[in-house]
């Protein structure tokens, strides 16, 4: 049942940052790690932290095993915006479920630097602390906070380029 | 739409910590300020409110691992019980037949329970 239950933070979090294709073999990557390391584990974090950290590092070695994919720099001219949603605001989550916009945001994901990434996912889909983010990355809290605020401004540009690209090519919002 | 440079870089991310809710104060104040006066700064903050709010609701949608990573999980955790397992008994092993080894030789001086 615990196995299960961290089975499912491991590979949530690798599909976040990886993407479904690389998720599952990454899953098990991780894996093969924490067996291997868990006589190291002492206890002075929670497990939790110490899993996160063994994912993270395992999905951001994957990634650098890639051909480095930069993150979208401010090249353009404008400000990013996202129209606003069909329904307008009144309903956002039922404008942020589309399977659409899911793969807008898993494919914006994909142009945001794999640290900054890491560290947007923890914060705003994990809904960790930047004291518990700093711990996973094994960075400065600062340095976690500057990651999260790059991340979610990438994050933003990407997403707005991706709606402007749809939007361009005759797509429809949703 | 408005051009911005490098140096609206700062605000982008200003902008997208007050969406947050990470900005106090002062500093809160002061983007409160630019976005009641900036209709395009008044957009792009609500254009981070709808990204955080796309990313939050994914983030909490239940994600199962597939099968396979589950047994294989599991799988790795019996490898890993037995490996230790294995490396106790043949360390264990290992050290009874040095230590009867050292006896054969005569390096060791030690009686084992004859008491001569």
């Amino acid at each position: 049942m615990l196995l299960q239950e961290h089975s499912g933070l491991v590979y949530r979090v690798a599909l976040r940052i990886l993407g479904a294709e690389d998720a599952q073999d990454a899953s098990q990557e991780v894996w093969i790690r924490v067996w291997r390391n868990i006589k190291n584990f002492r206890g002075d974090s929670a497990f939790s932290t110490w899993l996160y950290r063994i994912t993270i590092n395992t999905c951001l070695s994957v990634r650098r095993k890639e051909s480095r994919r930069g993150e979208r720099e401010y090249g353009g001219d404008e400000m990013p915006f996202l129209p606003e949603p069909p329904g307008g605001d009144a309903d956002p989550e039922a404008a942020a479920l589309g399977t659409e916009r899911r793969e807008e945001i898993q494919a914006a994901l994909g142009h945001v630097r794999a640290e900054h990434r890491a560290a947007l996912v923890l914060r705003h889909m994990e809904g960790l602390s930047y004291t518990e983010i700093a711990k996973v990355l094994e960075v400065p809290d600062g340095t976690a906070k500057g990651w999260v605020s790059r991340g979610r401004a990438a994050m933003l540009i990407a997403l707005a380029e991706e709606d402007h690209g749809r939007r361009g090519a005759g797509g429809t919002t949703g | 739409m408005t051009p911005v440079g490098e140096q609206h870089w700062e605000m982008l991310e200003r902008i997208g910590a007050y969406a947050a809710g990470e900005l106090e104060g002062e500093e809160a104040r002061e983007v409160e300020q630019l976005i009641f006066e900036r209709p395009e700064y008044r957009r792009l903050a609500e254009s981070y409110a709808r990204m955080l709010v796309m990313l939050t609701t994914l983030g909490n949608e239940p994600v199962e691992a597939p099968e396979a990573v589950v047994g294989y999980a599991i799988r790795r955790a019996y490898i890993s019980a037995f490996v230790r397992s294995a490396e106790v008994f043949v360390g264990a092993l290992g050290r009874s037949y040095l230590d009867a080894f050292v006896y054969y030789l005569g390096l060791r001086r030690e009686s084992y329970g004859g008491g001569t």
